[in-house]
């Protein structure tokens, strides 16, 4: 018997009114995937998390994780999974050993030496009390609490934000572990900096809605890319406009700025033709592949 | 129930329960001993009835009277139903604001436990509040020159505990209701407030004195427990609130969003 998708969704939606939710959202995420979900702020990331939690109830459709129904089956979901929330907080008196000691006490099961284990890699400070701690050392303990029961599947809110680069490799080292393992992680951002060294698949939220799921090499593929080239004197913006797929030319003083979908060989042929000091790609941003999907969306 | 949520409440309350606990003791070992110097000097008030109930009867005269209006009448419930109404309100509804709540609730704990858990925990704040209240009575009465018994004392401190179960109980169920804190805490005490004035004002109204009825003051010192010693019926009447407005709590979350 093949094993259940670690989520599944099905017309999920939460209606908060004046366009606001989640609407209509059909995902399937993997055992074993890491699975990045973006959009940018309040396209409902959050909600679809917290829905998946049971933390809010759905106006109408439906979501199983781990095979199990997010709203009857809740209390057995929790128990394998971890949950890290966009907007963390902790009680702001206790230190972080005490807190993550409740924690565990609500959970049981939580092996000792796990826990220790990551408070070390992520270099978290435990002995101090939260109201002490900087964002990214609270993160720091979202994170244990999250990982230290060695769950199944970890659904985490934003998982990085606050984090320093080191701790940022930390993390990442440890969701390859993780999906190696066969355990499945369904993280948000509303940076895909953050996601594509990590996320095999991933799924592009915006309004409330589902725009793409796919691999990011594919999204990549389809979405405008961009080259800076440096010439040694000034070229002719039109002379690259007229190429097929160019999609914008800026020039600024001996420097163009080429957008274009598909192969890169015609722009860098037509490049050649001149005496070249440098060539740059520009990384695509998040909103670059939100763009093109959106115009895609439109035209359609 | 959950025993770790239990705990945590208390450890993170415990501190103003005790200092309030502290605090009664100490003005009432000071009410007490003042009593030999003034209260017989005052002795009873020549107020309007009115006044007199609002101040438990006005009587500064006798060891009974002056403990009953410097501190069964206002102080004590006054003090006790603060810190059960800012304890309920703290452990639910200020908790959702402040957004912890969601991620205990992640957590593999069911939200009707969490609620009795939290319910549990208020409940033994305010014992602390009413050893203390039993304490401070005990060292009051005696700097007074004695006077009371020692059933009658205690009988004030069950039926104190009582009433802060109740109203401990309101905030708790407004707080789990609704996840707002305003709400809770100042419903809760709107509700313990109207109570005392009703449970004052009512029995001078004809055709409406059945509405003292409605007061938790009345279930907790209608039967002046200083004088009479326990009322049983009336620690029924609070305890069934208590639990009714517990499970209403435990209703009311379990079927609504958590709003932060």
């Amino acid at each position: 018997m093949t094993a259940p998708p670690a989520i599944a969704t099905s017309g999920l939606t939460k209606d908060y009114g004046s366009g606001r939710g989640l609407f209509g959202l059909d995902l399937e995420v993997s055992g074993g995937e890491v699975f990045g979900f973006l959009g940018p702020n309040g396209a409902g990331k959050s909600t679809t998390m917290r829905l998946l939690v049971d933390l809010i109830k759905p106006t109408s459709g439906s979501a199983r994780v781990l095979g199990l129904d997010t709203v009857t089956d809740s209390l057995e979901i929790r128990r394998r999974i971890g949950f890290l929330p966009g907007d963390l907080a902790m009680y702001p008196k206790l230190t972080g050993r005490a807190m993550l000691d409740y924690l565990g006490e609500l959970r049981g099961g939580v092996d000792a030496r796990t826990r220790d284990a990551l408070v070390e890699r992520f270099d978290a400070d435990i002995n101090r009390p939260i109201h002490e701690l900087s964002t990214g050392n609270r993160q720091k303990l979202g994170l244990v609490q999250a990982f230290m029961h060695e769950p199944e599947l970890m659904i985490l809110d934003e998982p990085i934000a606050g984090l320093d680069p080191l701790v940022q490799q930390s993390f990442h080292a440890l969701l390859g572990e993780v999906s190696a393992q066969g355990r499945t992680v369904f993280l948000s951002s509303h940076t895909l900096s953050e996601v594509e060294r990590v996320t095999q698949r991933l799924a592009i939220l915006r309004e409330g809605r589902l725009v793409v799921v796919d691999s990011l090499e594919n999204l990549r593929k389809v979405a405008v890319q961009r080259l800076e080239i440096e010439f040694a004197e000034p070229v002719d913006p039109g002379e690259f406009r007229a190429i097929r797929g160019v999609t914008e030319v800026h020039a600024d003083g001996a420097t163009l700025t080429v957008g274009f979908e598909g192969s890169a060989d015609a722009v860098v042929k037509a490049a050649a033709a001149h005496e070249v000091l440098a060539v740059r790609p520009r990384e695509e941003d998040l909103e670059d592949i939100f763009l093109h999907y959106y115009r895609s969306e439109s035209v359609a | 129930m959950s025993f770790p949520v239990t705990k945590i409440t208390l450890r993170l309350r415990a501190a103003a329960a005790v200092s309030a606990a502290a605090g009664l003791i100490a003005v009432m070992a000071a009410v007490g001993a003042l009593f030999p110097s003034v209260g017989h000097t005052i002795g009873t008030l020549n107020v309007p009835k009115s006044v007199s109930n609002l101040l438990g009867g006005a009587d500064y005269g006798t060891i009974t009277g002056w403990f009953r209006s410097e501190i069964a009448s206002i102080y004590g419930p006054l003090v006790i139903g603060a810190i059960a109404i800012t304890g309920a309100a703290a452990t639910t509804a200020a908790e959702e604001e402040d957004r912890i709540l969601g991620l205990v609730l992640a957590q593999p704990i069911r939200r009707p436990r969490l609620v009795a858990a939290k319910a549990t925990a208020i409940a033994a704040i305010v014992l602390i509040v009413a050893l203390g209240t039993w304490i401070g009575l005990i060292v009051g009465v005696a700097l007074g020159g004695g006077g009371i018994t020692l059933a009658h004392m205690t009988a004030l401190a069950v039926q104190l505990a009582f009433f802060g179960f109740a109203t401990g109980a309101l905030a708790i169920a407004l707080g789990a209701g609704t996840g707002r804190r305003s709400l809770a805490s100042g419903g809760a005490a709107a509700v313990a407030i109207l109570g005392w004035l009703i449970n004052s004002f009512a029995p001078l109204v004809a055709g409406l004195d059945w509405l003292k009825y409605l007061s938790p003051f009345y279930y907790y010192a209608g039967h002046d427990p200083l004088a009479h010693g326990v009322n049983i019926a009336g620690i029924v009447v609070l305890g069934v609130l208590s639990l009714v407005l517990t499970a209403g709590g435990i209703v009311g979350i379990e079927r609504r969003d958590l709003r932060a």
